[in-house]
């Protein structure tokens, strides 16, 4: 008369083991479910109940009281129906009590039986003790396989899995993997982007020293088009940042590739409109992960800076600096990554034509309220704020495509190697000419102490790009360029 | 209870709801301000009125005052009452010019402005602007920074400083010169405030020198207030594709003396009888330009007096970015190119 099931619940990206408790008795037939359930799991008394109808399995018409152990955790989304259903059928003796031993379950159930995907499929095969096998949708079965391997089984329907239960068949075979397309970086390419010499090579020094770009240019100057080709020109994630970006992707309930393992780095641009919670994460107790961290070990193009929410943008300051962000509530406290490049576009003001003189109608009010929005310490974090202008008609419309993204990728690949065998080793000094450039300006008072050190990583990043072993005078003054824009967003 | 001097009535009266510089000229014409008010029959709390004028270090002047600038006197628009922080008399010891301007200028504009400010009160000449931003705020820091003092004109009331960005600005001006309003504590500036105090602006300068104005700018209310009264207009020329020169520009063509540094407008003053004590050399630029070799001289020829991208140079002159970036730091660095907001130009 009494079940007792492993699953697993979501808070946040981390998973937590459940035991779901069935009791069936005597008495006017009803169904309660205790244990801090949200509406979803709530729900599942009509999802459970007709599931199992439609598979042709009986349904007690008698007292059904459903205990999520342990109670204290508030349990969300659907995943927890086919634990419960299992767990109904083992109490009204449909199934053997010893076929379910060993074995924990994760899944949503159709109206018809079926088994559907469940989103954190990762976490949730993470919670499970490693001594369970895992019965998961065949849908997620993949995701399931990439912490649990064999362990984890995939199943199509409830009556499919009844009956395997039973012993009257076997576990089908996993499904082989379809193979993982190799090269296909995906993604726009830098070939469609005509000119912008500047702008391609800021992204080039954005990815290969992990500067944080600001680009700064009137509407149609390419921001957003080089933007989205700055994933491709970063290197593919190493086997453990895969795994993190999948298991926050998971959480997310974002749809993952084929394969399941997300292995190029992300790309995420939210809407300025959005809000602060979609941006970092949180929830009132659900904690999900926000767009920050699904851009983790990628990119996040926040286009139109000016026009985030001042809270949006100052919240991203923490993560910035350490690479995670701690989200906490009366719930309790989740971290979840944050190490993304950021890579913001706005245009010099109201208007966007700010940039070439005497064009733009902005009255200084207007101007001043627009750039406002980027709080100093927030525009300290680009080491690039770069001017970009319109490319020229004859370059614009002329047939021939511009340098593709292998070719800068390979150069960053190259510039990211040298810089890698430098790491233990005493930095080469800079040229002489170099440090004059940079003295000077640091009494013209053109920068500051925390300037002259970003524009010397920035000249050493380019100085590494050309293969160069010393920081010569025009390395530095190529890491000037690249941050004159901050005259226009500092007015 | 010490008896309110007759500048507190006129304060009232200027004070009352529905009273202009007309209705106020017409009361003040045949009487005193304490007969005027009490003809009146308005009614109001005359020393609440005068105190909160005194509180805020408002100089209240009537015609009679000893204080009322002797230059207003006989002008057809001189107002009846006149309220000012700081000391009236500057503008009748110094020769005044007016700097004026659009309150969206270019940088050009700003550095105009500033620099004609600084040459101006070091020379001994009054700077009468209208505490506005952009050139009037930029002509101001230039004459605070040096010399005769600086002699503001504004719209509102002196109790509230406006724009508020230049509270500061306004501290500085009142310590060192005066500012003057047509109004009493407790107006707040509207837009339709700003002809008027524009023509008294005016009727404050010996000449009125336009820095930028955009076309039908509020910089044209000064000038035709200034030809009405036969004070000599000049213009700053500016480029014929900048919007913030189209109104210089046309007031050039219109006939009004061209400015290309602070001796034309010391020139302008001499017509008018007012001799400057310190002579005042033409500025010239005879320094031999240093001679440029190599890639450099490449860069400087496709450098343009108007700015450029730095994506249109590596595209002129095919060079590697950062050697592009070398020369035209080098170029800077002798002073024959700069940038603003990554946009380079020759100089």
């Amino acid at each position: 008369m009494l079940a007792s099931i492993s699953a697993a619940t979501l808070t946040g990206a981390v998973g937590r083991p459940v035991s779901v408790e069935v009791h069936v008795s005597n008495g006017l037939p009803g169904f309660t479910i205790v244990g801090l359930p949200d509406a979803a799991v709530r729900e599942s008394r009509d999802r459970v109940r007709a599931a199992l109808l439609s598979s042709g399995l009986p349904w007690p018409l008698r007292r059904v009281t459903v205990n999520l152990a342990p109670s204290g955790v508030r349990k969300g989304g659907a995943g927890l129906d086919l634990a419960i259903a299992i767990g109904v059928l083992v109490a009204t003796g449909e199934l053997p009590a010893a076929s379910t031993d060993g074995w924990a379950f994760c899944g949503e159930l159709g109206l018809n039986g079926s088994l559907r995907h469940v989103p954190g499929m990762i976490a949730l095969a993470d919670a499970i003790p490693p001594s369970l096998g895992l019965v998961v949708p065949l849908s997620d079965m993949r995701e399931a396989a990439l912490v649990r391997g064999e362990a984890a089984h995939g199943v199509a329907t409830l009556a499919e899995l009844a009956a395997i239960l039973r012993g009257q068949s076997p576990w089908p075979v996993m499904p082989e993997a379809p193979a993982t397309s190799p090269g296909g970086l995906g993604g726009p390419d830098l070939a469609d982007v005509r000119g912008q010499r500047v702008g391609r090579h800021a992204l080039e020094v954005a990815a290969a020293g992990h500067h944080h770009l600001l680009m700064v240019g009137p509407p149609g100057s390419g921001k957003t088009m080089l933007a989205e080709r700055l994933p491709g020109l970063l290197p593919p994630l190493t086997p453990e940042e895969s795994l993190e970006v999948t298991r926050v992707h998971s959480a997310a309930g974002r749809e993952l590739p084929h394969g399941a393992l997300v292995s190029q780095p992300p790309f995420r641009a939210p809407h300025h409109l959005a809000s602060l919670t979609s941006l970092v994460g949180g929830g009132s107790w659900s904690m999900r992960p926000g767009e920050i961290s699904l851009a983790s070990h990628g990119v996040l193009f926040l286009d139109e800076m000016g026009e985030f929410p001042v809270a949006a943008l100052e919240a991203l300051r923490q993560p910035l600096e350490e690479g995670v962000i701690r989200i906490s509530r009366a719930g309790g406290t989740v971290t979840f990554p944050a190490r993304f490049l950021l890579v913001g576009a706005m245009n010099p003001c109201p208007c966007g034509e700010g940039m070439t003189r005497g064009a733009c109608n902005c009255s200084v009010v207007e101007r001043a309220r627009y750039t406002r929005r980027l709080s100093a310490p927030l525009l300290d974090r680009f080491d690039l704020v770069v001017p970009l202008a319109r490319p020229d008609p004859d370059e614009l419309l002329s047939p021939e495509p511009g340098p593709p993204t292998a070719e800068s990728a390979a150069r960053v690949t190259a510039a990211r190697a040298l810089a890698a065998a430098r790491v233990g080793h005493p930095e080469p000094p800079l040229q002489p000419a170099a440090k004059h450039l940079i003295s000077q300006r640091l009494r013209a008072g053109e920068l500051t102490a925390r300037g002259v050190q970003k524009v010397g990583m920035v000249a050493r990043t380019v100085a590494d790009l050309l293969g160069a072993e010393t920081v010569t005078e025009a390395h530095v003054s190529d890491a000037l360029s690249l941050r004159m824009a901050r005259s226009v967003v500092t007015q | 209870m010490t008896a309110l001097p007759p500048e507190a009535y006129a304060a009232a009266l200027a004070s009352h709801e529905g009273v202009g510089p007309a209705t106020l000229r017409r009361l003040l014409a045949s009487d005193r301000p304490e007969v005027a008010w009490s003809r009146s029959g308005y009614a109001g709390d005359v020393r609440a009125i005068w105190l909160r004028h005194m509180d805020a270090g408002i100089t209240v002047l009537t015609a009679d005052s000893p204080g009322y600038p002797a230059r207003l006197v006989g002008d057809p628009e001189s107002p009846p009452v006149l309220f000012c922080r700081g000391s009236s008399g500057v503008v009748s010891k110094h020769p005044t010019v007016a700097l004026v301007g659009t309150r969206s200028p270019t940088r050009y504009g700003i550095g105009v402005a500033a620099q004609f400010g600084a040459d101006l009160a070091a020379l001994g000449v009054s700077v009468v602007s209208g505490l506005a931003l952009g050139i009037d705020g930029a002509a101001h820091e230039g004459a605070c920074a040096s010399g005769a003092p600086p002699v503001a004109v504004v719209a509102g009331g002196l109790d509230d400083p406006y724009p508020r960005r230049h509270a500061r600005l306004w501290d500085r001006i009142v310590e060192q010169g005066v500012v003057f309003s047509e109004n009493p504590a407790g107006v707040r500036t509207e837009k339709w405030r700003f002809p008027k105090r524009n023509h008294l602006l005016a009727a404050l300068s010996d000449v009125v020198v336009v820095i930028e104005s955009r076309h039908g700018g509020g910089a044209m209310h000064t000038v035709s207030a200034a030809l009405e009264r036969g004070t000599p207009v000049g213009a700053v020329p500016g480029s014929i594709r900048s919007p913030a020169s189209e109104g210089t520009n046309a007031l050039l063509f219109d006939g009004c003396f061209p400015v290309r540094d602070v001796a034309d407008i010391v020139a302008a003053l001499s017509l008018c009888g007012i001799v400057l004590p310190t002579s005042v050399a033409r500025c010239s630029t005879v320094d031999p330009p240093p001679e440029v070799v190599g890639p450099d001289a490449d860069v400087l020829d496709a450098l343009s007096y108007d700015p450029s991208s730095l994506d249109q140079l590596a595209r002129v002159t095919d060079m590697e970015l950062s050697a592009l970036c070398g020369a035209l730091e080098r170029l800077a660095s002798v002073g024959m190119a700069s940038q603003d907001g990554g946009w380079w130009f020759r100089i």
